[in-house]
């Protein structure tokens, strides 16, 4: 097992230590393993270069504004997609996931034109719209998971004379730890990570540090200094994975129960 | 185990049904959006009427080349809001698509006549002819790429200006492999023709079983401007790559164009240039500074940072090379500034152009190296001081007379069909899977149907 | 009341009170529902309808006010393109590598890193790792270890066969796409599992233990079945995903550092969605790049619903449905 995480951290490995390199060394033939001086400066450059805080800050604002809202409509939905019957059920559940299925490219223009008209670009508003609506994967997800929980469940709760969302807060919910907190990481991630849609819809002032990570790392010339961007990334993911680590513990929180017995 | 752990079967029957129903379901949204469509394109087209307050202009352009520094400055000396968007293409069409374009935009050369044929940018020679700060006989000769008399780039009223620009023929050359080959460095007063050029380039070359230690000349910034290395090539005898209306490529059938083709295909199968087979990680100035390459064409904004810990003090700097002996050494690129035919506040805009071109950014820029100055009158403010400073600045003066020229760049297509139709069928033909004239016959197949879509596009017009 | 009325009179009763029950049920189905409809007829449907008509105009990118109707030329002009055909093959053949092996690498991952040892949370999150890197970072890093020259493989295989200079992404590009994917995937979809494992009582699998089964087959007989909805999810996501992959083949083009319209990934890494946005960005063909993505769509719908519709064999829920 551990020789397995070596070697798949192996290029990780690299990131930090291409970070630590002079741009020289970076491609340097016949290898460099080791910077001969570790640049650390290179990491105060990456702070400086793309202006980190503001950015930064840009970013940690616009993905919890997301996650936050988008885990729970998709919880909601989810949970109605899995646990509720409907008219129509089958075939808006396969809407939902059509919509995953356009490459997102064909609908950047119209997106762009909807949100121009209504004079919401170079806001942070398409995010909030977009958290309120749900997203297709969080759907998607919330449902398969709540979909295998016996039905017992319910059952259960309808004989105590429970109405239907206080079946969704008090028995679902407690027990949807693992599924909520994966789909918050996975929604940060989105946001953190994209800038597509930044680029499309931000202007510099208010845009995401994924933007400016992809541009900032350069020579006056525009040619990238890959030992800066190394360390922007080193820098971009440390809260990401600070994240991860201690939200890990929720995934594997320990074992559910059916909660019937007693 | 209670009977509900059964698996149970979802149902297959709905699935059918779904996708028929969707189907027309989805008709209908079409043709209600059909409907809705032409509604929302015709309220685009009403001007808003301006708004009070401080005038506000938008800048598209690329972060490094207008940081938030310069916008300040120029917002305290212009009094006007500066808007600064980043330069990316989908943003591009989706602004004109929503009605609002930038006011101000970032183009390069090769789409300025595309542009111009869509009638998207502003006049501005009278702007031009008023200015005191950008006078018509400053320009610098690069400029030529953004004036149009209606039919032709090159001539005629200007429509933008470059931000700064480079002759970019010139060479480099790193004295370490001919030293290695025993073989003179050229001389910097003595133009080299293309095939001295290859000849020298095979010598210098150097490979040791796979792994590479020189690339003996390497150009068209990694085959991203093949074609305009080839149309400078052919300008000397006032021949194009592409008939006289532009509607077709024509290579085959020209055996002069064929000769240039052949002589840039040659370099790559010598193993001479960077190419699909034997490709590196970094781009070719990395590698440059990386002692990897022995002759490098990059135009004079390459001597700021030619010198590497590794090449320094064995760089030179080399005049154009000449295919035919007459010599031709304009900038490829002339990136620069236009202002958008449909913007809103046109004197603001070029309010914001005219500090941007001539006032203290331009004077930074020129003092920086990184390129000659869109205005003649700023040339002396290119630095001077080191040794290698002085011999590239020695060299330059004699290539900037070279390039009053422009290149014509065909208006139908875009600005890296060319280059992407060759890296795409360069593969098969150096793997041998092709042979060369198919290859030829490929690229015309490519950027001949290109040009047909592009001529029904501006038939619309 | 005589003994044939009783049971209309019964019946109907029952039967309004089903309705009205049945009435309540659907308005609370929809209620669950209500962020996404609204949601999708306010943000998403216009645009796609917009999409959808864009792929039977000749639309460049700015010509929008002389755009003109071309109806299905664009549609069978993609059908008909050499270039777009090998593009769905490569794209198909990157898909049949990587959902398989990718799939099974985050089910390994996850089922061995359940327990609570002691190193599990370190080894969770190096493991997690790739995923959070961005795509840029990541495929830079991921070229720079194929270097022929500089790279850490061929450095590595150069002590155990010396002389050995193989260049990947010349010579195996899409394995070294294939390998990049599943790399920066794997810790994702481990997430995924862990959190579905975590929706499995305890009792089951102790009930299992206690009939006498093993812990092999207890993982699969219990622990799978029950897990299938969550497998299912990620074989269908990975569907999605892989079909849709634009930005790792340019990435790893040899030779560029960064996405710009012009790169020509090698002939193998020509994926689908590339030759779109190639039609787009540089051709400027957007009304033929939109028909190329709407054909994509079709073919993932295609996919999805044979997924969907052979789910049955192999997925079980907890509820009927």
């Amino acid at each position: 097992m551990l020789a397995l995480a070596a070697i798949f951290s192996l290029p990780v490995v690299w990131v930090l230590i291409t970070s630590i390199k002079k741009q020289s060394e970076y491609a340097a033939s016949p290898i460099v393993l080791f910077p001969a001086v570790p640049q650390w400066i290179n990491y105060q450059l990456a702070v400086t270069m793309a202006d980190f805080p503001k950015y930064a800050t840009n970013s940690v604002f616009l993905s919890s504004a997301y996650t936050i809202l988008v885990v729970i409509t998709s919880a909601l939905v989810g949970f109605g997609f899995a646990r509720h019957r409907g008219p129509g059920r089958d075939r808006l559940f396969l809407l939902v996931i059509g919509t995953m299925m356009l490459p997102t490219l064909v609908l950047f223009v119209p997106q762009f034109v909807m949100f121009a008209r209504l004079d919401l670009t170079n806001s942070y508003w398409p995010w909030i719209l977009w958290g309120l609506a749900a997203s297709p994967y969080h759907v998607f997800l919330f449902r398969q998971f709540f979909a295998a929980f016996p039905r017992e469940l319910e059952d259960a709760a309808e004989v105590d004379g429970c109405g239907p969302l206080r079946v969704f807060l008090q028995i679902f919910i407690p027990n949807a730890g693992p599924a909520l907190a994966a789909s918050a990481i996975f929604a940060f991630l989105w946001v953190w990570g994209d800038y597509l849609y930044p680029i499309l819809l931000l202007n510099d002032q208010n845009t995401t540090l994924a933007v400016k990570l992809a541009k900032a790392y350069v020579d006056p010339r525009g040619n990238p200094l890959q030992t800066i961007t190394m360390a922007g990334i080193v820098l971009y993911v440390l809260p990401l994975v600070a994240l991860f680590f201690a939200a890990q513990r929720y995934i594997v929180r320990g074992v559910v129960t059916t909660g019937l017995e007693g | 185990m209670s009977a509900d752990t059964k698996p149970t079967l979802n149902a297959p029957h709905g699935q059918l049904r779904t996708t028929r129903r969707r189907l027309l379901a989805g008709a209908g949204a079409v043709a209600a959006a059909a409907a809705v469509a032409p509604l929302a394109v015709a309220c685009q087209q009403q001007p808003t009427s301006k708004k009070s307050g401080p005038a506000k202009v938008v800048v598209m352009t690329d972060s490094h080349e207008f940081g938030d520094d310069d916008r300040k400055l120029l917002q305290d000396t212009t009094k006007i809001e500066i808007e600064l968007v980043e330069a990316d293409l989908t943003r591009l069409y989706a602004m004109y698509a929503a009605g609002n374009p930038p006011d101000i935009f970032r183009v390069q050369a090769a789409g300025i006549p595309q542009y111009i044929s869509r009638r998207m940018l502003k006049d501005l020679q009278p702007y031009f002819a008023n200015s005191k700060v950008l006078k018509i006989d400053d320009l610098a000769p690069a400029n030529n790429f953004y004036k149009s008399d209606g039919k032709k780039v090159g001539t005629g009223d200007l429509y933008g200006m470059v931000k700064d620009w480079s002759p970019d023929f010139t060479l480099y050359a790193y004295k370490k492999p001919f030293a290695e080959a025993g073989v003179t460095v050229p001389s910097d007063s003595q133009p080299l023709t293309y095939d001295e050029l290859a000849a020298l380039a095979k010598k210098v070359n150097k490979k040791q079983g796979g792994k590479r230690t020189y690339w003996g000349f390497v150009h068209s910034n990694n085959d991203q401007w093949i074609d305009r290395t080839a149309m400078n090539m052919l300008a000397e005898k006032n021949q194009s790559l592409y008939s006289a209306d532009f509607s077709k490529l024509v290579i085959a059938a020209n055996p002069e164009t064929l000769k240039v083709v052949r002589y840039l295909f040659d370099l790559a199968k010598d193993d001479v240039h960077q190419n699909p087979l034997d490709p590196s990680p970094n781009w070719m100035g990395a590698d440059f500074n990386e002692g990897q390459i022995a002759i490098l064409q990059y135009g004079f904004w390459y001597s700021a940072m030619a010198e590497s810990d590794k090449t320094k003090g064995n760089v030179v700097f080399l005049p154009a090379p000449t295919w035919s002996g007459v010599r031709r050494d304009p900038t490829m690129t002339a990136t620069g500034w236009v202002i958008s035919s449909q913007t809103k506040d046109p004197d603001a805009a070029w309010a914001v152009f005219e500090q941007y071109m001539g006032g203290k950014p331009a004077q930074d820029r020129a003092k920086s190296g990184w390129g000659v100055p869109g205005l003649k009158s700023m040339y002396p403010l290119m630095p001077q001081e080191t040794p290698f400073q002085k011999q590239v600045q020695k060299v330059l003066q004699a290539e900037l007379k070279q390039s009053e020229f422009t290149l014509a760049f065909n208006p139908y297509i875009g600005e890296e069909t060319f280059a992407t139709s060759w890296k795409k069928h360069l593969e098969p033909a150096l793997k041998g899977s092709i042979s060369f004239d198919k290859f030829v016959a490929n690229i015309e197949a490519d950027i001949n149907t290109a040009i047909a879509d592009g001529k029904r596009i501006a038939g619309n017009n | 009341m005589s003994a044939a009325a009783r049971p209309i009179a019964g019946s109907s009763v029952r039967a309004v009170a089903w309705r009205r029950r049945s009435a309540r049920r659907a308005l609370t189905f929809y209620a669950f529902l209500s962020p996404w409809l609204v949601g999708f007829a306010l943000l998403t449907a216009l645009p796609l309808a917009v999409a959808l008509l864009m792929s039977f105009t000749d639309y460049d990118g700015f010509n929008l006010d002389r755009v003109g109707f071309v109806g299905l030329e664009n549609y069978t002009r993609a059908l008909a393109d050499p270039d777009a055909q090998h593009a769905l093959q490569r794209t198909l053949i990157l898909m049949v590598t990587v959902v398989p092996i990718g799939v099974g690498v985050q089910l390994a991952l996850a089922l061995l890193l359940d327990q609570r040892l002691r190193f599990s949370g370190l080894l969770r999150t190096i493991f997690y790792l790739p995923h959070v890197i961005p795509v840029v970072g990541g495929a830079w890093v991921w070229k720079l270890f194929t270097d022929p020259n500089g790279g850490l493989l061929n450095a590595i295989i150069g002590i155990f066969s010396p002389d050995t200079y193989i260049r990947w992404l010349v010579e195996y590009p899409t394995v070294v796409l294939s390998v990049f994917v599943i790399w920066a995937a794997a810790g994702g979809g481990m997430v995924i599992f862990l959190a579905g494992l975590q929706g499995i009582p305890a009792e089951y699998r102790e009930a299992a233990m206690i009939d006498g089964a093993s812990p092999w087959q207890v993982t699969r007989f219990v622990t799978l079945p029950l897990l299938s909805p969550v497998i299912f999810f990620q074989v269908v996501v990975g569907v999605i995903a892989t079909l849709q992959i634009l930005q790792q083949p340019i990435l790893l083009t040899p030779g560029i550092t960064g996405i710009s319209p012009g790169t020509v990934p090698p002939r193998d890494n020509y994926v689908f969605v590339g030759h779109a946005y190639n039609a787009i960005f540089v051709n400027h063909l957007f009304g033929y790049g939109a028909a190329l993505l709407w054909i994509l769509f079709a073919l993932v719908l295609l996919l999805t619903l044979v997924l969907f519709r052979t789910s049955g064999r192999w997925v079980f829920y907890g509820v009927q449905q």
